[in-house]
């Protein structure tokens, strides 16, 4: 802790000679002599060790078809089978499929080896942290609260990391895409969109660190009202970690995207945005409060950084700033009245969804399928060359205006391609199909949709071939307005005293979207629209089971989703499955979609007498066959040190197809994270 | 010569024989047309029972430090807890003069109200305190300015914690471990608005809000771990209903409801203080019953004479423990009569406390002392407070609206179980540049600092 009172506080600031030869001068003429400043902030060492072999598997380094042999066949594309029929005099029909006419291996491409170099951490995660509070009192109605983050990490901590230039040999490397993201080392704060490298003004970030302020607002009350403009968190709900009436923030998923310790919810999470927020104590039973905020979008973990979710053949094309996003706004209104055992609320939102939607994007990379005599790339670009109508002068042209780019570090066989899809929750079959229709240059390059997975995986093999290896996927990420309206009702329960149904508190909340836009498994650009319901159940109580501890804190919760999961994709994605290895095209299974999401999350927090240690325990449960579990420790040996551990165990198969439950993505993060912190 | 006119225990065996009586406090006399007459309260007892000199046979007398040499002669002034402070950890206790101008044992609105509304007071069916010819929440003053039963002693605690219509505290706390250490400093500001019982002219009842005793808030300013730490308690009228519970948890970044009937716990690490404490009424009084008064006795409290206005910050000296950091100077008179009440937790059947003893001054009807049993009936907890006039000399600190703050000065709490200490000063700024006051005036305290938009503001970092 730190000063109290101004005069205090300026001791402290004798570093900083300037400011406070400034802040004497003010208090001197009497205009500070209502101020109060008073600061506080802490230091604190988090390190995540992670407990299993497994790895993220949408970073690179993480990849199961690293070094894993795949036979690959290339096959003649049905456009052209009529041509070499003719000219060659092949006893072939004229009219076939992509699996009718295979090519004579002659490149040396298949088997296919992904030659990216698989690698194993110890450390998820490890950063020093910083924050420093300060609040400055005006007067007893005009504030100023700010709230500086600071946090570094050392590349040097993870086997992991990785370098994209050192594939710079191989297929011409990488071209398309963000540099700062794709070209180089993994980058692992700094937020880009295209276009613009600083979509959020207040925050300065290089690939090793981030500084931000989740809060710097001055505000203003008088009366019931109270006013705060700048930048602020502002979350609503009584659900905890479940987000029904929490809409209005998105997520910022750089730091230990949703694994932190999870009694702290999105503490650290949730972006804060430039706002002007308007609260009004209408009644003594109701409150109204009211936002225009800054639409900042919710922020992913980058390429190849320890909790990235999205598979690192992707580039991304964030169209934030393109969509001409910086400056829209977002409004919200919520009432809460209570009513002693009884309460409810309501709200409407009208915002850009911060998540996002995703689409095939035209890679506009303008690279040729090598050329090299006798490869399968060779062909195509001689029959593209021998083409009279076509519409580009080289296949690489050609591939700009597809959604694929010839490059390393890409997708290297059909069932690489598959197993991803599975593992994104996409349709890796009607994606192909889309990314064909939809865009001018694969036709032009022969790509044809397809009528089966045979011949689906046919056509991918032959174009990894063509491309002398590997061809990353190109996407664009967009933003869409909706309006969600949300409905809630609390009841405190009267039982037995000392009963566990004593004083119960029992919320249910809703919330529905209509016409909300989800990404098309297939990454078409026909998004899908579909009314978004979201429902929770939260039962919470402290229970004594014991004189000789303090009482258990007890949280019981239930959400139901009609639409999407619990991170918002959508639930048409579900269910494929792909292996590793070189599969039968039976092995592949494009998703069926599930019919809605179901979570159940139980937590207690137990105190040891004087609260000093306190142990926390957390689960959540996808009833389609995923389990977080999480039991932590807090230790506070002094004001000055805390200590935490807490252990996160994810099992996204406990049964069925893991492609079918959320929480699977992250199976790879057991881990034990410890922190170590002073404050000041 | 001085002629007595009782032998030397007259005043001890009347205030026992009472005890079981439901008399009226006062031996000589009854006491409270003193107290109403801002006279002498010395004047209801034999001398015995007025001067520590003449109780301890020239022992101790005023102006002495009660300390581990001559705790003995005090021993049955105090409780058990307090003697162990003395004799085995270093504590001292300053004795000043007991107070001689009754309306000085209160604030000035208060005494007022106690007063005027004298007799008025009544229990309803239900156990409320009401107005006894209307049946209406109670109008301010003590109800019961001569309680005669437990109940009617603890209502007069619960209807008006702080005997003013809203005061904020600037409160800082220190704890200490068993080592004798500081492990934890905090800074809350505590306050508390009434709804009804009020005094002055401010009317009886805030409008529209007679179903409602007091609103009171709570939030930590520091240090950062726990700043922004909000809590919002709407008391019901009704003591049967336990209050609303708001809070802001900085984790949380919104205000939720909590659960409201685990009273019993450290509101923050270290801390050995429960809601249960405060002013040893802090639950609503009918969700505990069995009260009693169980004892008339004199006793040695802090009811002035405590407020260190002139040092830094109001902030009082330390001493004793095995670093010396334990205890506050405290400055004790005799008290003639204290009503010893004992009470049970019967609505918090899993309730780690068995019973408490509270030591209530008769002359202000304050708590001085009380003392928790766990559910074996070894004392576990004690809480000590200090209240007075915030008169430090020539120094005087005022209410607001000219007249003499009265208020608590600091609190101690003891874990004797855990060995672990709480003491809260109530000081002039804590951080965040909250002070202490004790009047509402003209400020709309209640949206500033009593609502669930307050929580909010007050508890965002």
């Amino acid at each position: 802790m730190k000063n109290s009172v101004f005069k205090s506080t300026l001791c402290s600031m004798c570093k900083y000679p300037i400011i406070l030869a400034g802040l004497i001068n003010y208090t001197q003429a009497g205009i500070l002599e209502e101020v109060s400043i008073s600061s506080s902030g802490f230091i604190r060492l988090e390190t995540a060790f992670s407990t299993s072999n497994d790895q993220n598997v949408s970073n690179q380094t993480g990849n199961p078809f690293n070094n894993v042999s795949i036979s690959r066949q290339a096959y003649t594309p049905p456009a052209l089978i009529p041509n070499i029929s003719s000219v060659l005099g092949l006893p072939v029909p004229e009219v076939g499929t992509w699996s009718t006419l295979p090519l004579p291996a002659i490149d040396g491409t298949s088997p296919g080896i992904r030659n990216v170099e698989s690698k194993e951490s110890d450390i998820n995660y490890g950063i020093i942290r910083g924050e420093l509070d300060t609040k400055v009192n005006f007067n007893d109605k005009i504030s100023l609260n700010a709230r500086i983050r600071g946090v570094f990490t050392s590349p040097d901590l993870y086997e992991t990391h990785f370098d994209a230039s050192e594939f710079d040999s191989f297929q011409g490397g990488v071209s398309g895409g963000l540099s700062s993201l794709y070209h180089g080392e993994s980058n692992y704060f700094e937020y880009r969109v295209e276009g613009n490298d600083k979509p959020n003004p207040l925050e300065i970030a290089g690939d090793n660190y981030l500084i931000d302020f989740p809060a710097l607002f001055l505000e203003y009350n008088t009366g019931p009202w109270n006013f705060r403009l700048g930048n602020q968190q502002i979350a609503w709900g009584q659900t905890i970690f479940f987000r029904v009436f929490d809409v209005v923030n998105g997520l910022d998923l750089r730091r230990h995207s949703i694994l932190d310790y999870a009694q702290e919810e999105f503490a650290d999470e949730r972006v804060p945005s430039i706002s002007l927020r308007a609260t009004w104590q209408a009644t003594d039973n109701i409150l109204l409060d009211g936002y225009i905020q800054k639409f900042q979008p919710s922020v992913f973990g980058n390429p190849n950084t320890p909790y990235n979710v999205i598979a690192s053949q992707f580039t991304v094309h964030d169209r934030y700033d393109e969509q001409g996003l910086n400056d829209s706004l977002n409004f919200g209104l919520r009432a809460k009245g209570d009513y002693g055992n009884f309460g409810w609320q309501a709200m409407a939102v009208r915002r850009y969804n911060p998540d996002g939607v995703f689409r095939w994007s035209k890679s506009g990379v303008v690279k040729d399928l090598p050329n090299n005599l006798g490869t399968v790339g060779n062909l195509v670009n001689l029959a593209y060359a021998g083409t009279l109508d076509r519409q580009f002068a080289s296949s690489g042209e050609a591939l700009a205006n597809s959604p694929f780019e010839v490059a390393p570090t890409g997708v290297c066989s059909a069932t690489e391609y598959f197993y991803y899809a599975a593992e994104s929750r996409l349709d890796g079959y009607n994606g192909l199909n889309a990314a064909i229709e939809e865009f001018e240059g694969p036709s032009e390059l022969f790509a044809s949709t397809v009528n089966t997975i045979e011949d689906a995986v046919a056509q991918l093999d032959t174009f990894f071939m063509a491309a002398g290896g590997c061809m990353r996927g190109h996407i664009q990420r967009e933003y869409y307005r909706e309006d969600v309206y949300g409905i809630g009702g609390s009841y405190v329960t009267s039982g037995e005293p000392g009963s566990i149904f004593d004083q119960m508190i029992i919320n249910i909340e809703m919330s529905i979207t209509p016409d909300r836009v989800f990404t098309n498994p297939s990454l078409s650009k026909k998004r899908i629209v579909e009314d978004a319901f979201v429902g929770a159940l939260v039962a919470e109580n402290y229970y004594r089971f014991t004189q000789n501890f303090p009482a258990t804190y007890l949280v019981f919760q239930y959400m139901y989703r009609n639409a999407d999961d619990l991170v918002g994709r959508s639930l048409e994605g579900y269910g494929a499955s792909a292996p590793v290895g070189t599969p039968s095209p039976g092995d592949i299974q494009i998703p069926g979609g599930v019919n809605n999401a179901q979570y159940l999350a139980f937590a207690a927090q137990q105190p040891f007498p004087q609260d000093i240690v306190r142990l926390g325990f957390a689960v959540l449960y996808d009833v389609r066959g995923g389990i977080l579990l999480q039991p932590g420790i807090r230790w506070k040996p002094s004001g000055d040190v805390t200590v935490e551990a807490f252990y996160t165990h994810i099992d996204g198969d406990l049964g069925g197809n893991p492609n079918e439950n959320t929480l699977s993505t992250l199976d790879f993060a057991d881990e034990l994270t410890i922190r170590l912190g002073y404050q000041f | 010569m001085h002629i007595r006119k009782y032998d030397f225990n007259y005043g001890r065996r009347s205030l026992l024989k009472k005890a079981a009586l439901g008399a009226s406090a006062g031996v000589l006399a009854p006491l409270f047309p003193l107290i109403a007459r801002a006279d002498d309260p010395a004047k209801a007892y034999p001398e015995e029972l007025t001067s520590i000199e003449m109780l301890t046979k020239g022992k101790v007398k005023v102006g002495d430090v009660i300390n581990a040499n001559n705790v003995e002669y005090v021993k049955d002034l105090m409780d058990p807890i307090t003697y162990m402070q003395i004799k085995d950890m270093g504590r001292e206790l300053e004795l000043v003069a007991p107070i001689t101008d009754a309306s000085k044992l209160f604030g000035h609105d208060m005494f007022e109200a106690t007063i005027k509304n004298a007799g008025k007071a009544g229990l309803d069916k239900d156990g409320n305190v009401i107005v006894a010819a209307t049946g209406e929440p109670w109008i301010g003053g003590m109800p019961f300015p001569d309680a005669k039963s437990g109940l009617e002693a603890t209502a007069n605690l619960t209807l008006s914690w702080g005997r003013n219509n809203f005061s904020l505290y600037a409160i800082r706390d220190w704890d200490i471990d068993p080592e004798g250490n500081v492990t934890y400093q905090y800074d809350f500001p505590w306050a508390e608005l009434n709804a009804t019982a009020r005094v002055g002219s401010d009317g009886p009842y805030l409008e529209g809000k007679k179903d409602y005793l007091r609103y009171q808030s709570v939030w930590f300013t520091a240090p950062n771990d726990v700043a922004g730490t909000s809590f919002l308690n709407t008391w019901h009228y009704d003591q049967r209903k336990f209050p609303n519970l708001v809070g802001y948890l900085p984790a949380f970044r919104r205000v939720r409801t909590f659960p409201t009937n685990q009273r019993f716990e450290p509101l923050v690490p270290g801390i050995s203080f429960f809601l249960s404490d405060a002013w040893s009424a802090g639950d609503p009084m009918l969700t505990w019953g069995n009260y009693k008064i169980v004892e008339r006795k004199p006793f040695l409290g802090a009811i002035g004479n405590n407020w260190d206005g002139k040092l830094e910050n109001w902030e009082k000296p330390v001493h004793g423990g095995p670093k010396g950091q334990s205890f506050f100077r405290t400055r004790v008179q005799l008290i003639p009569e204290v009503l010893v009440v004992d009470a049970e937790p019967t609505g918090y059947p899993r309730a780690p406390v068995g019973k408490k003893r509270t030591y209530i001054d008769v002359r202000n009807q304050m708590v001085v002392d009380y003392v928790t049993y766990d559910r074996r009936g070894d004392a576990w907890r004690k809480g000590e407070p200090s209240f007075g006039q915030f008169v430090d000399g020539d120094k005087v600190f005022k209410d607001g609206s000219g007249n003499t703050a009265w208020s608590f000065t600091h609190v101690q709490f003891h874990d004797v179980q855990n060995n672990r200490i709480s003491r809260f000063s109530q000081t002039k700024e804590i951080t965040g540049g909250y002070k202490s006051r004790h009047y509402q005036g003209d400020e709309d305290v209640y949206n500033k600092y009593l609502t669930s938009a307050a929580m909010q503001r007050l508890g965002q970092v």
